[in-house]
């Protein structure tokens, strides 16, 4: 018994070590100014404040970045899993030559690095006329989003069971129509899932939009905060932590109300590759 | 005759789905070869050009960035910088995911909670992780230098970032700390489906906690953390975000790992061609773990 209960402090103090820069970034957040600099740092603040919230939503972008972030994302998303739903059916339920390089591709495209891709990307899109546009944002995104999205409703499509589709096929339905009320009402947690963690990626993504985009118009979150950081005179930390959380809003969402499709994915993709 | 027919009719059935298979999979590949073959060529042709990144205006030379980068003394440093980095971080994250993970898969006290806690680094955006160290690490205010002299460790504060060998252990640190929950969620589902009959039949032939663990849990988990390490080696290898964030690679160039050199040479030194050189030879470096990979991963499935 005693072991047992000196395991769990022992657990949970490596978990709340490892969840302290985050507790520190939320707690840095509310504290007053005067504060921020006291020796020795107090652990809970004294007082707590919701300034620099108002701060960074008043004075800062702020907001205009998060709104583009969230058409960004967004768009990225909607694209990426409704080209990927259906290009996962296609490679997982049908026969035809090429099929095999194409899975092969896209596992291929799933582990690219990005700086490869950028420099042509760059130039692609300064000739058509599109740098400093969120849609050419959302053109970069796909190049790792999409094989991303194909891999993972790839692996979701494959457990789903042939004989539903057989039977459907066999009371009358066209594949298509199969497609639509077997298949998708089945895969719905998968694309569920496959949403989330690009939705979450795009949201994340930096380098694409540190090369693409040189206007605060369509500049994102990730870029605009860290222009927040350099731009400033003199470093202010507690609205940074402030944006910091502000930023991970969403993330706190998901991880309250959908976790477990978080977790089903990481089944899918990251384990099994 | 009948059971001719009944063939033809399937070969003609089979024939239509096969177009409408193509069909179906015609967007994907659009898109693919737009954004993702169109632009892989193309970076390998650019590298074959000088180019002058704001005006874009190029000249043809051949494999003389090729000649040039591998005689560079950067190109070298880079690379070193970029192992060390990669092996740094690869194997602290396998050490405290597959601790974690074992801890997590004991019956603690709230244990979903301490699984959502040890999660969010892996989600959180590499922007947000940076700040939030960067605070951390602050020499006059941060918290690390305080309680590290508080606990006595130290006398002065620790530069922790612009000065070697510090910055690399920093930055091979925060990586481990933002990664390790991949290893920890996927050690922790192969954990489950080790079946208990095994731990009990070497507990009545007398196996201790740590025996157990060597003669059963790991061989069971070899298959897993082999597709873990080489998929964390590939990803560990091109990061960017946050080498780039952190230290931006200094001191100096100290950090600077190959993807930062590819960005410095196009962005900061306007050499685009070299740039594009220098990202080809990486996708070269890292071709052999991305095709053992691959093989890997389709040798499973059929």
């Amino acid at each position: 018994m005693a072991r047992k209960i000196l395991f769990n402090i022992f657990a949970w103090m490596v978990v709340l070590m490892v969840a302290f820069p985050l507790f520190w970034m939320l707690v840095t957040s509310v504290k007053p100014q005067f504060e921020l600099f006291r020796r020795p740092p107090s652990m809970l603040p004294e007082t707590v404040t919701f300034e620099h919230y108002w701060r960074l939503l008043s004075d800062t972008n702020f907001l205009g970045y998060f709104w583009n972030s969230v058409i960004l994302s967004t768009a990225t998303t909607f694209v990426v899993v409704t080209i990927a739903t259906i290009g996962a059916y296609s490679l997982v339920r049908f026969r035809y030559r090429g099929r095999e390089t194409l899975a092969f591709l896209v596992l291929f495209t799933y582990l690219l690095p990005s700086v490869v891709l950028i420099l042509p990307l760059y130039l692609m899109l300064v000739e058509l006329g599109l740098s400093n546009t969120i849609t050419s944002l959302v053109i970069a995104y796909t190049t790792f989003a999409l094989p991303y999205a194909l891999w993972l409703l790839r692996s979701f499509m494959a457990g789903i069971p042939e004989d539903l589709e057989s039977a459907a096929l066999v009371d009358g339905a066209t594949r298509l129509g199969a497609f639509k009320d077997v298949i998708l009402p089945q895969l719905l947690p998968g694309i569920i899932s496959t949403a989330l963690f690009t939705f979450i990626l795009s949201w994340n993504e930096y380098l694409y939009a540190l090369v693409l985009v040189n206007s605060d118009e369509s500049r994102p979150l990730t870029t605009g905060v860290m222009n927040m950081l350099i731009s400033s005179f003199n470093i202010e930390w507690s609205l940074l932590m402030a944006a910091s959380v502000m930023m991970s809003v969403p993330l706190i969402i998901v991880f309250a109300f959908l976790q477990s499709y978080l977790t089903r994915g990481f089944g899918a993709g990251g384990v099994k590759g | 005759m009948r059971h001719i027919m009944a063939k033809q009719q399937q070969t003609l059935l089979e024939r239509r789905y096969s177009m409408l298979g193509l069909f179906l999979i015609a967007p994907t590949v659009l898109v693919f070869c737009a954004v993702i073959v169109y632009p892989l060529i193309s970076a390998v042709y650019l590298s074959l050009f000088k180019i002058f990144t704001p005006t874009l205006e190029g000249s043809w030379v051949g494999l003389d960035n090729y000649r040039v980068l591998l005689s560079k003394g950067e190109f070298w440093t880079s690379l070193r910088a970029n192992l060390i980095w990669t092996v740094g971080t690869l194997s602290l994250q396998i050490i405290f995911g597959v601790g974690m993970a074992l801890v997590l898969h004991q019956n603690i006290w709230f244990r979903s909670l301490a699984r959502s806690l040890i999660l969010f680094p892996y989600f959180i955006s590499t922007v947000v992780a940076v700040l939030v160290w960067k605070w951390l690490f602050n020499d006059l205010y941060g918290i690390l230098n305080h309680l590290m002299i508080t606990a006595g460790l130290i006398d002065w504060p620790i530069d922790y970032l612009g000065s070697m060998p510090n910055a690399m252990i920093s930055v091979i640190l925060v990586g481990a700390w933002k990664y390790f929950p991949f290893v920890v969620i996927a050690v922790l589902a192969r954990l489950q489906s080790i079946p208990d009959q095994l731990y009990e039949a070497a507990k009545i032939d007398g196996a201790g906690p740590i025996a157990r663990f060597f003669d059963i849990t790991l061989p069971q988990l070899r298959e897993v953390l082999v597709v873990i390490i080489m998929l964390r080696a590939i990803w560990d290898f091109k990061e960017f975000d946050l080498i780039f964030l952190l230290t931006g690679g200094g001191p100096v160039t100290s950090t600077q790992t190959l993807p930062l050199l590819v960005y410095k040479e196009a962005f900061a030194l306007n050499q685009m061609g070299m740039a594009s050189a220098y990202a080809v030879i990486m996708m070269l470096i890292m071709l052999g773990f991305m095709l053992v990979y691959i093989r890997r991963t389709r040798s499973e499935e059929s």
